[in-house]
């Protein structure tokens, strides 16, 4: 079931004693109250909770968009020692997040202009320097492996919302990264897309080797992961997965 | 293609009113710049309408018409030297006209040898008039000016009170302050009287064996006689004269103002455009930031984009230009837009486009991934 998860024990990327608070005085309110979290190479990790309960805030902070109010992020980094990302300079940040993390949001935001290869070409040419043969070979490769073989050449407004999403989720795997951050990527798609959709990301992890971390409403999602995390009012637990799986 | 060109190209009626205001800056400071330019050609009409090669006039000469008698003593000074084929006395002054039926008009009287191949006889002049201009006080007018200086039938008039004969008119050669009267250097002599003091001239026209020698032997004459006269080629005497003139009207102030009016107008509603452009396309930026792509990479791409509007903006505009050119033309004005006027307009509007870009960053510092959380 988890290939990758088996033999990598150590984590790619620790929250610990994570805390993050919004507003002041009486409107103020905790996001995140002391979470702590592991990601693991090649588990899909699904973190549900009620609207407002910092599930955004979250993977925010782990994935080096928001700095918390206190705690560490440490993430592994190549020659294996673990970094606080929030102790990086601004521009380590932005290197770390192109080497190693993928980002699926809800909205696909696809550049309209751009077909299919091309929004992923564009993330290997500006991220990598990628040379023009090197960006289309694996941008096909993706594609082709996320079933978008005939829809290489069309353009966003010519894919349905699940072709979209599953574009989307080929420029967040295409730099091959080991964290991807999926947030609510199935809530603007019906069940048959939005399964295929956790499917991609379940093979992002188990084939992959990433560390998929998934924020969603979507109860339905549950069969198909590693790990289940529940998150209210800033407090985060992890919660067995039905049928006993973790 | 790259992304910058595509998106213009997919998002085109959104690009549409950048590309445009370019375009109207471009026109606008095209034909200014093309009208003032065929303004001011008139200034220079008595050099550009002769052979001349190089042109010798009373020191510190700026315009043609500025000269002051020079002896004519001078032409020793210049014939006889290698190179020069031809040097031939020029009288250009002022003069009073004054109409049969009363009123009196300012010309400027341009006499000049009459011989065959001379250098000074306006090219325009026909054998015929040539011939008719050797009798005394006989003159040619442009037909442009014929009403204002009221010739009539009789063709009879009187400069500086004494009379001449019109013997024939010429196309194209337009007066700006006062009409051009063409007739032999003799007649000038004659009608100018005590204003033009014996055995003086106001130039010495000079023709080379070669064109390309005029500069040389005008830099020649320069160095040898630098205090008493002034040395120029018929080029730079020409543009000498419009530049003059340009200045001395402060023309080049007003189509100044009005260029950066028409580049003001251009530089907002190109910034505008650009800047709701990136805004609209903010979430697709915000993601490539997310992802660790520098900010510097949608910036570059913000002015790429900016300069091809401004390509596409000119290219439009030249075959507009040309087009009013054609218009004015219709009407009886010169529009100059000669390749300068058209590579500065370029230049000066591409740069406005880019500075436009630079404006529309601002809307690229906004854009936070963070925004696509919440």
């Amino acid at each position: 079931m988890m290939p990758w998860a088996a033999s990598n024990a150590s984590p790619v990327l620790q929250g610990v004693d994570l805390m993050r608070t919004y507003g002041d005085g009486a409107a103020r309110r905790n996001a995140l109250q002391k979470v702590s979290v592991d990601l693991y190479p090649g588990q899909l990790v699904l973190l549900m909770g009620p609207s407002g309960s910092g599930k955004s805030t979250l993977l925010a902070v782990l994935s080096g968009l928001l700095e918390p109010d206190s705690g560490q992020v440490l993430a592994a980094e190549d020659d294996g020692r673990l970094r606080d990302v929030w102790q990086m300079t601004g521009r380590e940040r932005e290197a770390y997040r192109r080497r190693h993390t993928g980002f699926v949001f809800q909205g696909y935001n696809l550049f309209p202009a751009l077909t299919a290869r091309q929004q992923l070409e564009l993330v290997l040419k500006w991220g990598e320097n990628a040379s023009g043969g090197e960006a289309r070979r694996r941008a096909d490769e993706v594609l082709d492996k996320l079933g978008l073989s005939a829809n290489k050449t069309k353009k966003p407004a010519q894919l349905s919302g699940g072709e979209k999403q599953r574009v989307a989720i080929g420029r967040a795997l295409v730099k091959n990264p080991t964290l991807v951050f999926a947030d609510e990527p199935t809530s603007a798609l019906d069940w048959e897309n939005g399964q295929k959709v956790i499917e991609l990301l379940r093979d992002a992890a188990h084939q992959r080797g990433a560390a998929v971390l998934c924020v969603s409403h979507d109860a339905r999602l549950l069969p198909f992961v590693d790990v289940f995390y529940h998150l209210d009012d800033g407090r985060l637990e992890r919660r067995a997965l039905p049928g006993g799986a973790a | 293609m790259s992304i910058a060109l595509q998106t213009l190209w997919h998002e085109r009626t959104r690009y549409a009113s950048g590309v445009l205001a370019v375009t109207f800056s471009a026109v606008l400071i095209a034909l200014q710049c093309g009208l003032l330019l065929g303004l001011f050609k008139i200034t220079s009409i008595p050099i550009d309408n002769t052979s001349a090669d190089v042109w010798i006039g009373s020191n510190k000469v700026e315009s043609v018409d500025l000269g002051r008698p020079i002896p004519a003593s001078y032409l020793s000074r210049v014939a006889g030297r290698e190179g020069i084929t031809t040097v031939e006395s020029y009288v250009a002054a002022f003069a009073s006209f004054a109409k049969p039926a009363g009123g009196t008009e300012m010309c400027f009287l341009l006499g000049s040898s009459l011989d065959a191949g001379a250098s000074g006889a306006a090219k325009v002049l026909s054998p015929e008039q040539l011939d008719l201009l050797t009798m005394p006080d006989a003159i040619i007018v442009d037909e442009s000016d014929v009403k204002r200086l009221g010739v009539t039938d009789e063709k009879k008039a009187k400069i500086n009170g004494k009379e001449v004969l019109v013997v024939g008119t010429v196309k194209g050669l337009r007066s700006l302050a006062a009409p051009w009267v063409f007739c032999s250097v003799h007649t000038a002599r004659h009608l100018l009287g005590f204003m033009l003091p014996p055995d003086h001239i106001t130039y010495l026209l000079a023709k080379c064996d070669a064109p390309a020698r005029a500069r040389e032997l005008a830099s020649e004459l320069k160095a040898e006689y630098p205090d008493d006269m002034a040395v120029y080629t018929a080029e730079q005497f020409s543009t000498g004269s419009r530049v003059y003139w340009l200045f001395r009207t402060k023309a080049g102030i007003a189509i100044g103002y009005a260029a950066l009016l028409g580049l003001l107008v251009g530089a907002v509603i190109t910034a505008q455009t650009l800047y709701s452009a990136t805004a609209a396309n903010a979430k697709e930026f915000a993601i490539l930031l997310a992802l660790g792509i520098p900010r510097w990479r949608i910036s570059a791409m913000v002015l790429t984009q900016s300069f091809w509007v401004g390509v596409i903006g000119i290219a439009l505009a030249y075959p507009v230009c040309l087009g009013l050119k054609y218009g004015a033309r219709q009407v009886g004005a010169d529009v100059d837009l000669r390749w300068e006027v058209l590579l500065g307009t370029a230049v000066v509007t591409v740069g406005m486009a880019l500075a436009a870009g630079f404006f529309a960053l601002r809307s690229v510092r906004q854009i936070e991934p963070m925004n696509l959380l919440r």
